[in-house]
């Protein structure tokens, strides 16, 4: 390079840097968040998470991070928590029992994490849980569906409380799978069922005790398939199920497996309804192929009922988060307001936390009765929901709309 | 055109040295950042208070005065020494200044936005003017140093050095803190550290200092090894002994003791298996099953030991099951194939065969292992020290790894070691020469899957439950990074490349998003630079890299040939 | 033949059970699914053949291709368009083309040429780099690409309902994919045999000094392999948007191993053979979780079983010469 070359090049560099002198992002306020009026002299507590937030189940728990960051947000604007700022601090566990045991573990390790909102999957918190209950951290789950983690190794004949500090707001697979299978059976009359499930904790889990009760009330399960997790060609188990002509499918998993299904089975000849859990129970499962006439069952109320459900969808689209809250989002915002709530009535007017009000804490979540965007949110003695109210919805035009809401009886 | 200013080159390293320095007592922040004051103060101006440096601006000082000693003082190979120095300094400078330019939300939070703060720019012209310089003045040779002093001596230098690297390596594991929201900065105090440390290896490697250390472990490897061995069990008495840092610790172990397996598999038998994971899972599953666990279908339970062994055995067989039709099949072909075993591992568990493996439920509520009736997740009391939760699975977990790297050394130099790398670098003439390829490699992966079944009965009881999502292809493919970026066919490489696949992102949380990318294009990176890895075997090294290049022509040489017409 | 609407029985569906339009419709899906994979192995056959490299990105330009039709779709197309079939598939067949074309190009460039000389391993983790970090480029980048998006219909609805037993159907949109596939399959074949290129490829995959030595530039000749592969590819990820009606990020990763399966058995190299082989997959997979025990759960896993027995008794393949040794 010559000379002038390197004086010109230089010349420019400087007068860039000066330029670019006018670019900072900088806060009227000078510090964090502007315009925040509450007291947060006594320092901060943090709210932590366990979720997939990378990895094939990200789309679920990045959903799940945006809405209990609003929770978080939405209290600090409030100053719900006297005197503390809230603080919420997500840890990816990419869907793997050890990776979310390190993410457990540096959690309990903080002494100013208060509660925990996770996990998504039930072998997570498996992990999880002992490590939490080990400090006396609360954890509440919008999503773990596998019976033992709160009724213990045998949950239907003896259960018995595993850790005290473990809830959920999300209902067992004990309760939504025969509730969807007495509507198929006894209302819909539908007697002879093909049961299909995707191979994963949940959606297992609900299609064995569907199955299980549409035996029960006389019905017949023609047919009992598995597919894989990500599959999206189901002409296989189609054609697998249709000579033993069922009238209906259940199908235990997700929607964007579901919609596709449904799809393929007309387009095979067998326009009969598909039926799933809440797992399905989302705008795309239309978009991706759900027909006219399928069913799905979703915990509590329907949204329309419901001021706070309307309230978090429309908070959730002026926040502007990047991705879709997805099927745990009303649940995580509800956990993560439920362990927010708990705090507030366990510090008090003025006081302080520290590790003698982690007991405080869990005794108020225990008593927690508050109505959350999902519905009555409270637990019982196992730490489950006592939320068993569900809602039947059907496919008409475009979306889901309501068609019965009652709470469930075992049959 | 570098060469061109050699005879500045001396000025240009002491401007570099004087420069970092000067950088180094500028405010490198012009206001306080949204989510918080960048560490160390760095809004302010240190020439009040000159001594009150901390962090990394510490270290800048540092770095910038030994540039300037050692021009002055001319210590041999200038050079080299000082080119280093100026890479630490240059991305020590970079990071920080990016950091606060990303989160001050323009260029503005490094030059004169609201206030004035030079402090990054300065710095990088500076560790740039030290590199030039360096390069300018002439490298010089890396000498080889031969002193021979009293044995004593030199296991006092050792036992010297190995403390501060255990120190070194507690501070770079807890660099920043925990991370997290209220430590938003902990990545980029980690990364800065990272980045001084490798400036003052790199000048300290110039030296020759390393090599000689290294050659004096070599003379007395035993003794060695019992310090690195004793330095290792000492990490939960520094401050990286937490429980946090315990589980990954745990963690980092299992993979590199699966890793070293898979080390004999590919690196030393050359035979590429891309489904190696469920060989953990297969060891997993049977310690979950022999645990007592509730959910387990053999309703037995058997000690720790004895579980161990049984995991270490099942896994080999099925090992040798796995490599047996693979006999035939070569290279890519095998990668295949061995995929192919590691989906129907993954499918097979998912249904729940045979009961064993829990399907979809998993295997929960794995009781701990426990040693005269201490569980190993308690925190235990040695007299008046308190050593924190999971020491205990700590230390059987290195206690494992290093008996897994002891099993791999005396395989390497061994009679099989060399058959199998024989098979590596030509089967056919390997053949030719008398070695049995068809059983040798048979028994590489029977003596792989049984680490891996090892490590496999370690991390049931650890996680405590042992599920099919926790051996997936993903799974599968770290391992085969952490093998290939620690260095194929070495006795460190395996661990060094799993705790770096482990620890950075821990430590890097505010990339979470972008893991896999990142991830993937690491992979293509490191392939491109340096696909021997981070310690390279000297077969590999001759095999991927060439041989070395012959020294530079001395600077002299230049004016002559520009005198003879083109 | 019998064409028309489904016809429903008292419930809703067609009435009486018959084995053979089970086995028949199994066999139909097998073929579409089949004819697919084989697609997407012609690109793995072409590059192995000539380079001797698994490109284990395939699978996911072959993803790249079907969201870069979508993106065509979704932000590029005019409202008015979209409900007319013929005016939507060529464009977006275009779309998908370039879109693998161009990072196949970007990737042999880039990741792999530099690699030419490096012992096998290097460029196999080079792919499986690539590979992941195609996915996540694409789930970040991509606007809500962490969830499965829904694929527009760019061929006519419906389905052919052959009059045996139960009634076989056949959708028209699978119809689509085997034609396609099996004749895309055919041109190629006859572009390697017939044209000057195409003598150039086989030459060059023969044993590239000499070619080189007849006047033949291997690296215009990789390239050019590298570009049918993924125009093929992207096509493929059209076929398969529009027969299951949505895509998401994984699907490269599973039909890519499936494909490259489908590449060995037939005999890597040989284009007959990633055609027939694809078609030997898709029939073993339906016809296996039909009939097998463990039913669907397990259909893949007959695919990989097979894949091992071949290797193991056959490794050439269907239609590969006898091994030769490769220094």
């Amino acid at each position: 390079m010559t000379r002038r070359r390197t004086i010109v090049t230089a010349a420019i560099l400087a007068g860039a840097l000066g330029l670019t002198a006018c670019g900072t992002n900088r806060n009227e306020a000078g510090g964090t968040g502007g315009g925040s009026t509450c007291d947060t002299s006594k320092g901060t507590l943090v709210i932590g998470m366990v979720a997939p937030l990378s990895g094939s189940l990200s789309a679920l728990g990045l959903g799940m991070r945006n809405s209990a960051k609003m929770a978080v947000d939405q209290a600090n604007q409030k100053c719900t928590v006297k005197g503390y700022k809230l603080a919420f601090q997500p840890e990816d566990d990419q869907a793997t029992a050890q990776i979310a045991g390190q993410a457990g573990t540096k959690l309990a390790s903080d002494p100013n994490v208060v509660g925990v909102v996770g996990t998504l999957n039930s072998s997570t918190s498996q992990t999880v849980a002992p490590i939490l209950a080990g400090k006396n951290i609360v954890q509440i789950s919008p999503a773990n569906t596998n019976p033992t983690l709160t009724l213990g190794d045998n949950p239907v004949q003896s259960p018995k409380r595993v850790f005290p500090t473990y809830f959920r707001v999300a209902t067992t697979d004990l309760v939504q799978g025969p509730f969807g299978a007495q509507y198929l059976v006894q209302k819909a009359g539908k007697k002879n069922v093909a049961v299909i499930d995707d191979g994963k904790t949940y959606g297992a889990g609900l299609a064995d005790q569907a199955a299980q009760e549409i035996q029960k009330l006389g019905g017949t399960v023609v047919a009992r398939e598995k597919v894989g997790e990500k599959d999206t060609d189901f002409a296989g188990v189609i054609g697998k199920i249709r000579p033993s002509n069922p009238d209906a499918v259940y199908y235990g998993g997700e929607y964007p497996a579901a919609g596709p299904l449904s799809k393929q089975l007309a387009g095979a000849g067998l326009n009969i309804p598909l039926m799933g859990g809440d797992g399905i129970v989302d705008a795309k499962f239309v978009q991706l192929g759900g027909k006219e006439g399928d069913l799905a069952t979703s915990v509590g109320a329907p949204a329309e009922n419901l001021p706070s459900a309307k309230q978090f969808i429309d908070d959730y689209k002026a926040a502007g988060f990047s991705e879709p809250f997805s099927a745990y989002g009303v649940l995580t915002y509800d956990s993560a307001n439920v362990i927010i709530a708990g705090l507030a009535k366990a510090i008090g007017d003025g006081g302080t936390f520290d590790d003698s009000k982690r007991q405080a804490l869990i005794d108020a979540v225990q008593a927690t009765k508050i109505d959350g965007a999902s519905g009555p949110v409270a637990f019982d003695q196992y730490g489950d929901t006592t939320n068993k109210v569900l809602t039947v919805y059907q496919v008409k035009g475009t979306e889901f709309a309501p068609v019965e809401t009652g709470a469930y009886q075992a049959s | 055109m570098i060469a061109r200013l050699a005879p500045a080159a001396t000025a240009l390293r002491i401007a570099g040295g004087v420069l970092t320095i000067i950088g180094t007592y500028l405010p490198w922040a012009t206001f306080v950042l949204n989510d918080g004051a960048y560490p160390e103060k760095s809004t302010l101006n240190f020439f009040v208070d000159p001594l009150g440096v901390t962090g990394y601006r510490l270290h800048l000082l540092l770095l910038g005065l030994a540039v300037i000693v050692l021009t002055l003082l001319k210590v041999q190979p200038t050079g080299r020494m000082v080119r280093g120095l100026g890479w630490g300094i240059t991305i020590v400078a970079v990071i920080n200044g990016a950091y606060i330019t990303v989160k001050g939300g323009g260029l503005g939070a490094i030059t004169a936005a609201d206030g004035v703060a030079f402090g990054a720019i300065v710095t990088l012209v500076g560790g740039i003017a030290a590199i030039v310089g360096g390069v300018a003045g002439g490298l010089g040779e890396r000498p080889t140093l031969s002193w021979r002093l009293p044995w004593w001596v030199e296991w006092i230098v050792l036992l010297v050095v190995f403390v501060i690297v255990l120190f070194l390596v507690a501070a770079v594991l807890t660099s920043g803190g925990q991370g997290g929201v209220v430590n938003v900065y902990a990545g980029a105090v980690f990364l800065s550290l990272l980045g001084a440390l490798s400036g003052a290896f790199a000048a300290l490697s110039a030296s020759g200092l390393l090599g000689w250390i290294s050659t004096v472990s070599e003379r007395h490897r035993t003794f060695s090894v019992i310090v690195l061995l004793a330095m290792a069990l000492g990490l939960p008495l520094t401050a990286a002994g937490t429980e946090y840092w315990m589980t990954v610790a745990a963690n980092i172990g299992v993979y590199a003791a699966t890793a070293i397996g898979l080390n004999i598999v590919v690196g030393l038998a050359g035979l590429l298996d891309l489904g190696y994971v469920a060989f953990l899972g297969i060891g997993a599953f049977t310690a979950a099953n022999l645990s007592g666990a509730a959910a387990s279908i053999v309703g037995i339970q058997l000690p720790f030991p004895v579980v161990m062994v049984i995991c270490a055995v099942v896994a080999g067989c099925f090992g040798a099951i796995v490599g047996s039709p693979t006999l035939r099949v070569r290279g890519d072909y095998l990668a295949i194939v061995t995929l192919a075993f590691g989906e129907i591992f993954t499918r097979v568990a998912q249904n729940n065969i045979g009961g064993l493996t829990g399907g979809a439920n998993a295997i929960p509520n794995i009781p701990q292992v426990s040693l005269f009736g201490t569980a190993f997740n308690e925190s235990i009391r040695i007299g008046a020290v308190r050593l924190p939760s999971g020491v205990l699975y700590y230390v059987l977990i290195v206690l494992l790894v290093a008996a897994v790297m002891l099993v791999f050394a005396n395989l390497k130099n061994s009679r099989l070691g060399r058959a199998w790398i024989a098979i590596r670098e030509d089967e056919d003439a390997a053949r030719a020469m008398g070695v049995r390829t068809g059983p040798i490699k048979i028994l590489a992966f029977l003596t792989g899957a049984m680490l891996a079944g090892l490590a496999g009965a370690f991390f049931a009881h650890k996680t405590a439950v042992v599920a099919y999502d926790s051996f997936r292809f993903t799974e599968s493919v770290t391992l085969l990074a952490a093998v290939i970026l620690g260095g194929m066919g070495t006795i460190p490489g395996a661990v060094l490349g799993a705790s770096i696949l482990f620890i950075l992102p821990e430590k890097l949380r505010e990339f979470a998003d972008y893991r896999l990318l990142l991830f993937g294009l690491g992979l293509i990176v490191l392939m491109r630079l340096r696909p021997q890895g981070l310690i390279a075997d000297k077969h590999r090294q001759a095999e991927l890299v060439g041989e070395p290049e012959p020294a530079p022509p001395p600077v002299e040489e230049e004016p002559k040939k520009a005198e003879v017409p083109a | 033949m019998g064409a028309g609407p489904i016809r429903p029985g008292p419930h809703g569906f067609v009435e009486g059970a018959g084995l053979l339009s089970t086995f028949l419709s199994q066999i139909v899906n097998g073929l579409v699914f089949g004819s697919l994979i084989g697609l997407i192995a012609l690109g793995y056959t072409m590059v192995y053949g000539i380079i001797q490299l698994i490109n284990f990105a395939h699978g996911e330009i072959f993803m790249v291709g079907a969201y870069g039709a979508l993106f065509m779709f979704t932000y590029v197309l005019p409202t008015a368009w979209q409900q007319q079939w013929y005016l939507i598939l060529p464009p977006m067949l275009l779309a998908a083309a370039a879109v693998s074309v161009l990072v196949a190009v970007a990737m042999e460039r880039f990741a792999y040429r530099p690699l030419r000389g490096a012992p096998r391993l290097a460029p196999l983790i080079t792919a499986l780099g690539v590979s992941v970090a195609l996915q996540e480029a694409v789930r970040i980048f991509y606007p809500n690409g962490t969830s499965a998006l829904p694929f527009p219909n760019v061929f006519i609805e419906g389905t052919w309902v052959i009059p045996i037993g139960d009634g076989v159907p056949v959708r028209y949109a699978g119809i689509l994919v085997i034609v396609v596939s099996l004749g895309l399959g055919y041109l190629l074949n006859g572009f390697v045999e017939r044209t000057r290129m195409g003598r150039a490829m086989r030459a060059t995959s023969n044993d590239p000094d000499v070619a080189r030595l007849m006047g033949i530039d291997p690296d215009r000749v990789i390239v050019l392999t590298f570009v049918l592969g993924a125009a093929l590819a992207g096509i493929g990820g059209v076929l398969y948007g529009n027969y299951l009606n949505n895509i998401n990020i994984d699907i490269g990763f599973q039909n890519g191993i499936f494909a490259f399966t489908a590449a060995v058995l037939g005999g890597i190299g040989n284009i007959r053979g990633a055609i027939v082989g694809g078609l030997a997959i898709g029939l073993i997979k339906s016809l296996a979780g039909q009939y097998l025990p463990g039913g669907t759960a397990y259909d893949y896993v007959w695919i990989f079983v097979v894949l091992i027995a071949v290797l193991v008794f056959r490794p050439q393949g269907f239609f590969g010469e006898t091994e030769r040794v490769r220094a």
